[in-house]
């Protein structure tokens, strides 16, 4: 801890420095430099031609929809077997989180789940179907759902069973398999409660069905209190239509809530004084507690965060001796807005504050950084642990598991660790008390 | 901070009377539309959110940092049209436990069983015991494995929770729905009314439970009036309660409170913990035995161009292996003739080339067209012989 502090004490003193004495100084280590360099063989990506500066490039008729630089094809989606049934039709692919940068997810990486494959509607053929409880039920062509004001917003998207193969220890070492059940993306459609101003919903609906086209006509059950506050029908994602993973045309959007519960492929809603039980809503999306009683409607995904940088898969083996390196990391909470980060070098014992970053929006990944002056053959245990408007805070793993055991799979928020080992290499292991502990 | 207090239920207060006003401009159209805006907008000024979140009205023109256009929340737009009773019935399969949209109808326990060796045992296996990646649905006697519900697996030799139709699900007109709209997961919403009951029938027989006192047993005949009469053994294992006229607030009261649910509240951030915040006994954990590095494709954050290497020597192969091996590798025991079973494959054949490559091409039994591949007719000839090319 008083190391750190010494370290925050330096970074601070030398931003205060004059303008001046520092340029002395860089000035000064520019002339060792050059000594040292002298005897280096000159960088032919400097000396030569390069050989896309000799010749015409494309033509602007190529790609006519963009497609990523051919060097980038290591940054896709990935997907193990362990999670996949249905020869990967009831199954997930996920979010290289480890190379994104700000808080939008590309269209073409945002993770990829589906309990009866991918359907791809003909947007012709499409109906959204609104009836139960309400004075004049309604059915709209896509056409028709469009016309209605759209709201756009900066949403997260997370799978509850992000982390959920790691309640009783860790198991990937991998930033992507062990974080990236999720994805954030700007969201454009119509609020519920906006359609629901002329259909006229009647005073005992308490909840509302919502089921998809796809061949597992995918269903889950709403509260209406959800429904008259933020709940949403979205047809674009970051500007452009839904992809089909997203469930092109229209899926449903609950701001901060289970990914499960945004049903894609929407068809129809229907509203009703009592639950429907629907198949994602039995043994699948309820966390059940070493009581034997398990949470069911267990709808937002709650404070969340990890370190993006350094990770598993972009470790710090090539950093130097007294580099100054920034710490990243993402922040997120469905119930709320994220207020601020802390940071912790060995592994959750002593904390100190991070910065947040750019735009902090609710319900939405937020960014967080902190600069570290790297000494080369430390080890770190690095955790972080957000806090958001709602007054929660992450919890250790201890005080998770005393409560919800280690058999919930769903909504796993404890604060999660990555070793950076002597070399630089990044673990990931999980600060906890072997054999758990008991409730207080 | 914009938490629940005393001033945002006097601004939502607010709303509702703007929203009534709202309303009444609309002159007569939809008096009970105007009903329930009041009724619910007060049932939320008490309980701001249902989920412990924050939340965010709609205030001086914004919502949270979001500017909005509150002419557009004015209704009365025009758009679409009602639904015909026939559309809406079209849609409305829904099965709820109270035995809305359960239909009339019959199935034994036998037919089941028949159904389920035709249909269903490809994928979940004999007597439900599940494989190749797809859910049991059964474990054995559900009133004993309820029981398992506590399990909790923290050292290596534990038994964990047993988690089936049987010893878990809340309703049993789950089963009934999701069956009909969804199984067989490869040609979905082609069973009938009877046979769904035939094969909820056939489940309930091998979780060995009872209706009504009686056991379902291989007599069985299952119809709507008894299905309803059907208890789940875990009926009572879920919180919050979800149904009966004080469902919402139950919710709203669980969410209320952290501990429910293993979250953690704090009145002031400054109280959280910065310095001894991990407990004396926590150690740090590492990964066991390599962990799960079966990843798709391997991680690689490489931005040098795939070599000659990377290319598939065998493009059929690779193709079999995504897409066919699951039911066709040798000992999947799905059923399909599997790849190096040379008399499997010679009775396959016996039909001749064209009649297989045509039962692959339109699918057969529980196999989808094409193995569910969008491969075009030539690749997926390809793939067939590069099959029977191993079987020989």
């Amino acid at each position: 801890m008083s190391n750190k502090t010494s370290q925050d004490d330096n970074i601070e003193l030398s931003q205060r420095r004059n303008f001046f004495k520092r340029t002395a100084a860089l000035g000064a280590t520019a002339l060792a430099g050059t000594s040292l360099l002298a005897s280096q063989k000159d960088d032919p990506a400097i000396m030569h031609h390069v050989p896309w500066g000799q010749k015409w490039g494309d033509p602007v008729t190529k790609n006519l929809y963009g497609v990523p630089s051919k060097y980038e094809h290591n940054v896709t989606r990935r997907y193990t077997k362990l999670l996949a049934s249905g020869n990967y039709r009831a199954s997930i692919a996920v979010t290289p989180i480890h190379e994104l940068k700000g808080i939008i997810t590309p269209n073409g990486l945002f993770f990829s789940r589906s309990h009866g494959g991918i359907a791809h509607v003909d947007p012709q053929e499409y109906r959204l179907m609104i009836h139960g409880l309400v004075e004049k039920p309604i059915v709209l062509t896509l056409d028709q759902l469009k016309r209605y004001p759209s709201v756009t917003r900066v949403h997260f998207i997370e799978c509850p069973a992000n982390g959920g193969q790691e309640w009783r220890a860790p198991q990937y070492n991998s930033l992507q398999f062990s974080k990236g059940f999720m994805s954030c993306a700007e969201w454009t459609g119509v609020y519920i409660k906006t359609i629901l101003k002329d259909l006229g919903l009647k005073p005992e609906a308490k909840w509302m069905l919502s089921e998809g086209s796809d061949n597992s006509e995918m269903g889950r059950t709403i509260p209406i209190d959800k429904v008259l506050d933020d709940a949403m029908i979205v047809w674009a994602q970051n500007g452009e239509a839904l992809r089909p993973e997203q469930g092109y045309p229209v899926r449903l959007l609950l701001p901060g809530w289970e990914g499960n519960l945004c049903v894609k492929w929407l068809k129809r809603l229907e509203f009703a004084s009592e639950p429907w039980f629907c198949k994602e809503e039995t043994s699948k999306y309820t966390a059940l507690k070493p009581n034997g009683k398990a949470v069911q409607h267990f709808y937002a995904n709650e404070v969340n965060s990890t370190v993006t940088s350094p990770s598993p898969e972009i470790p710090w083996t090539d950093l130097e001796d007294g580099q100054l390196v920034e710490i990243e990391g993402l922040a997120w909470s469905g119930m709320g807005t994220i207020t601020g980060v802390d940071l912790s070098f060995d592994g959750g014992k002593t904390y100190v504050e991070a910065k947040l970053k750019g735009l902090v929006l609710p319900k939405a990944w937020t960014r967080w950084s902190y600069m570290h002056r790297y000494k080369k053959g430390e080890r770190l245990l690095l955790t972080s642990r957000a806090r958001d408007d709602a007054g929660y805070i992450q919890p250790t793993v201890d005080e998770e598991t005393s409560v919800m055991g280690v058999e919930s799979v769903y909504h796993r928020n404890a604060v999660e660790t990555w070793e950076v080992t002597p070399e630089g290499k990044v673990n990931h292991v999980q600060v906890r008390t072997p054999g758990g502990v008991k409730n207080a | 901070m914009r938490r629940f207090n005393k001033k945002s239920v006097a601004l939502a207060s607010a709303l509702t009377i703007t929203a009534i006003i709202g309303a009444g401009c609309m002159g007569e159209a939809q008096p009970k539309s105007q009903q329930f805006t009041a009724a619910a907008s007060s049932e939320l000024n008490n309980h701001p959110t249902i989920d412990g979140g924050v939340y965010h009205p709609i205030m001086n023109g914004k919502t949270g940092p979001y500017y909005v256009n509150e002419d557009t929340l004015k209704g009365d737009f025009r758009i679409g049209r009602e639904p015909t009773k026939n559309e809406i019935a079209a849609w409305d399969k829904d099965v709820m436990p109270d035995g809305t949209g359960l239909p009339e109808g019959e199935g034994s326990v036998e037919d089941g069983e028949e159904i389920y060796e035709t249909k269903c045992v490809s994928c979940h296996g004999d007597f439900g015991s599940g494989g190749g990646g797809y859910p049991a649905l059964s474990k054995g006697n559900a009133y004993d494995l309820q029981k398992t519900l506590t399990n909790q697996r923290t050292n290596p030799d534990a038994d964990g929770p047993v988690r089936v139709f049987g010893s878990y699900w809340p309703q049993a007109s789950t089963l009934f729905w999701y069956i009909r709209d969804a199984m067989p997961h490869t040609r979905s919403k082609t069973l009938t009314n009877d046979e769904v009951y035939a094969l909820v029938a056939y489940i309930l027989n091998i979780n060995e439970m009872e209706i009504d006192g009686e056991e379902v047993d291989e007599e069985y005949v299952l119809t709507r009036d008894k299905f309803l009469k059907i208890k789940m053994p875990n009926e009572d294992g879920f919180e919050p309660k979800i149904q009966g006229e004080h469902a919402l607030e139950n919710v709203r009261t669980y969410y209320k409170n952290p501990k429910n649910f293993g979250a953690i509240k704090l009145k002031d951030p400054k109280e959280r913990c910065m310095t001894n915040c991990q407990k004396q006994t926590a150690k740090v954990v590492y990964i066991q035995n390599g962990g799960i590095s079966d990843f798709h494709p391997p991680l690689s954050s490489a931005r040098t161009l795939p070599g000659e290497k990377a290319m598939p020597t065998n493009i059929a192969q690779t193709r079999y292996e995504e897409n066919c091996a699951a039911c066709h590798n040798l000992d999947a025991g799905m059923g399909a003739p599997e790849v190096g079973d040379k008399q499997a494959w010679a009775n396959t054949l016996a039909k001749g080339l064209d009649k297989v490559y045509a039962n692959g091409i339109n699918g057969i039994n529980v196999m989808p067209p094409k193995g569910g591949t969008t491969l075009s007719d030539k690749d997926f000839k390809a793939v067939v012989d590069y099959m029977i090319e191993k079987s020989k």
